[in-house]
């Protein structure tokens, strides 16, 4: 696995054998693509995005030489990417004000866009602008759902009980399935 | 291949869309850095340097004035404000001291920590910005041609749409600004639960 061997060059500086540069470097390389993800999820303007990814690197370059292994490289580095990014929704002080909580969205009448989406372009629009609605936290939550993370690494990374996590990831299925149709035969 | 996942299943659709590659190496994401700390820097320089402009100009002002003493002390005010916002502005924006630590930190701590960072910047920014004591001193700077112009009224009425867009600026100003407090404080107390339900 990526991640046991990333936690392994972690051990590697505390004793020195591995430089912040290439723990970082490694770091990087195994999650680039989900960072790209995540900051996609947090920012659609493609210039402010590409920023806001810089953001993210700059600050996890930087966070690497701190590291002290309380926590895996993984969670480390989740982290960093959504505290950072939380830090951009929060300076955007009028997006800020609009965002609602995803019990908001799960309750909200007339929301329905059980419609199927034709295209996966379609349907990344579509989860992207249900992601843009959210508070950060939901945010964060229905992010690492999408990446396929089981419930005890969000609740690590967020600090939220399991008990939270399974309302909330019960609720963003609720949604997910009103808008997609998720867990339904794909009608052709 | 993308082009062939079912649409109604977005972990799919979410984890297989195209990313791009990052392309700044470590050296680059250095000088990244370094220049960020040098832009900061000259930004705080700015402010401070604005800072210093006000409080020398109201000084020179109130030196080379010797007719009436309240004015005098209304100059003296501003001059310290202009010193004062210098003050602050090396206090708090000049870069060098440690941001909340995004690592450490879980999510909801750290999402809750600038919030209220957010809150207390608002609850303060009356006092850091040294606001009461500016309008002191430009109420000190005025008041004696406002008693003056009392004698004829004309002259006050000159006063009139200064008082008129405050007036306006305080209506507007104290409820956006007690509103949107309330709101932030909701919404720490909201993560406080979350805080608390998580560590029990």
């Amino acid at each position: 696995m990526a991640s046991d061997y990333l936690d392994l060059r972690a051990e590697a500086i505390t004793t020195g054998d591995v430089s912040q540069d290439s723990l970082y470097q490694d770091a990087a390389d195994t999650y680039g693509a989900s960072l790209d993800r995540l900051a996609r999820a947090y920012e659609l303007d493609p210039d402010a995005r590409r920023d806001l990814l810089q953001d993210i690197h700059l600050h996890l370059w930087r966070s690497f030489g701190n590291f002290d292994r309380r926590c895996s490289v993984r969670t480390w580095v989740y982290r960093v990417a959504h505290n950072v990014a939380t830090g951009h929704v929060i300076r955007q002080r009028r997006v800020r004000s609009r965002l609602v909580s995803i019990e908001s969205v799960d309750t909200m009448p007339g929301n329905d866009r059980g419609e199927l989406v034709a295209s996966q372009n379609e349907a990344l629009d579509r989860v992207s602008m249900l992601i843009q609605r959210l508070k950060p936290l939901d945010r964060q939550i229905i992010v690492f759902y999408l990446e396929g993370m089981d419930a005890s690494s969000i609740g690590e990374i967020t600090g939220l009980s399991p008990a939270n996590i399974a309302m909330k990831v019960h609720r963003i299925k609720n949604v997910l399935r009103r808008w997609f149709g998720e867990g339904e035969p794909h009608a052709e | 291949m993308p082009s062939e996942l079912p649409m109604n299943d977005p972990r799919n659709i979410w984890q297989n869309q195209p990313t791009e590659v990052f392309k700044m190496s470590v050296n680059e994401i250095r000088g990244k850095a370094q220049r960020r700390r040098r832009k900061a820097r000259r930004e705080a320089l700015l402010q401070i340097t604005i800072g210093i402009v006000v409080c020398a100009f109201f000084a020179w002002i109130f030196a080379r004035a010797h007719d009436e003493t309240l004015p005098r002390v209304g100059l003296g005010i501003l001059s310290l404000c202009g010193l004062n916002f210098a003050y602050q502005a090396y206090r708090w924006i000049w870069p060098g001291r440690p941001g909340p630590d995004a690592a450490v930190s879980s999510s909801v701590e750290f999402y809750r920590s600038e919030l209220e960072r957010s809150r207390d910047y608002g609850l303060h920014i009356w006092r850091r910005a040294g606001l009461t004591f500016c309008f002191l001193g430009l109420a000190l700077v005025i008041l004696p041609g406002v008693i003056h112009s009392l004698n004829s009224p004309r002259l006050l009425l000159n006063f009139v749409p200064v008082l008129v867009l405050l007036a306006i600026w305080l209506a507007i100003f104290f409820p956006t600004r007690k509103r949107r407090l309330r709101r932030l404080q909701e919404e720490i107390d909201e993560l406080r639960g979350f805080e608390q339900h998580g560590r029990s």
